[in-house]
């Protein structure tokens, strides 16, 4: 594929991200791993956009249960370091450090495109009590367009300028720095990790972890049989839960009758 | 009103248009409310002949909404079958439905499709994807294309059964998340020593003999030592305020560049 005809495709994966993930479908969302794959298709080398897109991914894990502005926005990141991955050759860990900070901006994005919308929603309301009402879609169309300013903005700005600067930093920088930051690629998961492990019930179900860990480190299972062996035993938990609160909610009712048959009684 | 009743085919595109739109005019003041009304515009014109109610009513939609978009057909799909049922009378009714739904339903919403299933999914997509393997990543959407029809289905049922599903739902759905939790924990421990890679190439010479700290004592101790040192300590620092996620990005590719530049960290092979 052409590059430029790969550049477009790489925007208008951007834009579709950002209708996608504003919606309620979601079948790709901004998760780096789906997104990564997409990217990874248009740009002629699919493992290179799994490798970055996985990584990103398990960064990523738990960042939902943090939430709030503290986080980059991971698709962003992962269109833009494969994106400069494949087009200069950097590993993932450097591809990722650039992509990141990208990433940090769009948040700053977000917050003004939230208020642009503002305006919007009053122009939709004032075109209701003029009875203009065909005018109220056309007005939240654009509103979907705006909205998906806020990837595609960033993403067309690395794609018009990243290429050069990042392959001249490439020709710069150091070898013990390129290394760093390649073994930061594959420390970095372990954040997603920490954050996923600082919003789930550890402390109750300390039992599974450790399971888990042993099943994969000792045993070598690999993940999708791990998967199924949890989900096994959330099967067996839930079962036995689950009859604990039928049974309470049968016993509170029982003893509502006999309060009713006391009262009738007296 | 009952000669204003919706077809299926009308209450459909009502869903879609929820559906396909949900937080696309989100802002700082009434949040989703602006989907809320593209979703409803259509359906309410149906509804209320007169202009007057239907301004009324559209006004009604464009105060403060904000759910998680996979649950809020539910509500949606109730306010629409009272509205139909009662007319303008319901306003203030399909409001306080709104508003005393929406933290509810966001809560178990937000559980099972912002943390469950990106938790799972993701930890098996990733970690796949990390060894070049798609297919974890293209089980993902087409978990999400077949979830349309969950969503339809859960339209459907706020349509028909209006505010009384809730409670009995809430109850189920907290157990559930209670269990598959479980599933999560199981595949997070997994993770710790299949994709965290931490090596040093640290070797210890004693006369003729060397030996590799990594292969001679980390790894006789336990598989993964260093990763899960790492991952305890990640976890240790995001408990205290003053470490976000981003610091601690930002830390470890620093120890990293030292370990690199002092030749304590390698490339795992």
């Amino acid at each position: 594929m052409p590059h430029f005809l790969q550049d477009i495709l790489v925007i208008l994966i951007a834009a579709y991200m950002a209708w996608d993930n504003g919606t309620g479908n979601q079948i790709t969302g901004n998760w780096p791993v789906t997104i990564g794959l997409l990217v990874g298709l248009v740009m002629g080398n699919v493992s290179v956009g799994l490798v970055i897109g996985g990584t990103l991914q398990l960064m990523s894990l738990g960042v939902a249960g943090i939430g709030g502005s503290s986080v980059p926005e991971y698709g962003v990141a992962t269109i833009v370091s494969i994106y400069l991955a494949i087009r200069t050759g950097a590993s993932t860990g450097t591809a990722i450090a650039v992509g990141l900070p990208v990433g940090m901006l769009t948040l700053q994005l977000d917050v003004v495109l939230k208020i642009i919308n503002n305006f919007y929603a009053h122009w939709a309301q004032r075109l209701l009590h003029e009875k203009k009402f065909k005018k109220i879609d056309a007005v939240f169309y654009l509103t979907v367009v705006t909205w998906m300013l806020k990837y595609v903005i960033p993403v067309t700005l690395v794609v018009l300028f990243g290429t050069p600067i990042v392959k001249l930093i490439l020709n710069v920088i150091p070898t013990w720095f390129t290394n760093g930051l390649q073994i930061a690629g594959g420390m970095l998961p372990v954040v997603g990790i920490g954050m996923l492990l600082r919003y789930m019930p550890v402390k109750k179900y300390l039992t599974y972890l450790i399971i888990g860990f042993v099943a994969a480190a000792y045993l070598k299972v690999p993940v999708l049989g791990i998967a199924l062996l949890g989900g096994a035993a959330a099967y067996a938990v839930y079962m036995k839960n689950i009859q604990k609160t039928n049974s309470t909610v049968a016993t509170a009712e029982q003893d509502i009758v006999n309060d009713e048959g006391d009262d009738f009684d007296e | 009103m009952s000669n204003n009743k919706l077809t299926v085919k009308e209450r459909k595109n009502m869903f879609r248009r929820w559906i396909f739109s949900a937080g696309l005019g989100y802002n700082y003041e009434s949040q989703q409310a602006p989907s809320v009304a593209f979703s409803m515009r259509k359906a309410l014109r149906k509804i209320y002949s007169n202009d007057d109610e239907y301004i009324d009513a559209m006004d009604n939609h464009y105060k403060y909404f904000n759910v998680t978009p996979q649950m809020g057909n539910v509500i949606l799909g109730a306010t629409l079958a009272m509205e139909e049922k009662d007319g303008i009378e319901a306003k203030d009714a399909v409001q306080s439905l709104k508003t005393s739904l929406m933290g509810p339903l966001s809560g178990v919403g937000d559980s099972v499709f912002w943390i469950l299933i990106p938790t799972i999914m993701g930890s098996i997509a990733g970690y796949m994807a990390l060894q070049k393997n798609a297919v974890g990543a293209v089980l993902w959407m087409l978990m999400y294309i077949a979830f349309y029809w969950l969503k339809m289905w859960l339209f459907n049922l706020g349509y028909e059964s209006g505010t009384k599903l809730i409670t009995t739902l809430g109850e189920k759905i907290n157990v559930f998340t209670d269990a598959i939790s479980i599933m999560g924990l199981m595949v997070v421990g997994s993770l710790v020593p299949a994709v965290v890679k931490v090596y040093t190439p640290l070797k210890f010479a004693t006369g003729k003999v060397s030996l590799s700290l990594q292969k001679g004592i980390f790894d006789k101790i336990m598989p993964g030592l260093l990763p899960v040192c790492l991952a305890l300590l990640v976890y240790w620092l995001l408990g205290k305020k003053s470490w976000t996620p981003t610091r601690i990005i930002l830390l470890i590719i620093l120890i990293c560049l030292i370990g690199a530049a002092t030749g304590i960290l390698g490339i795992a092979a």
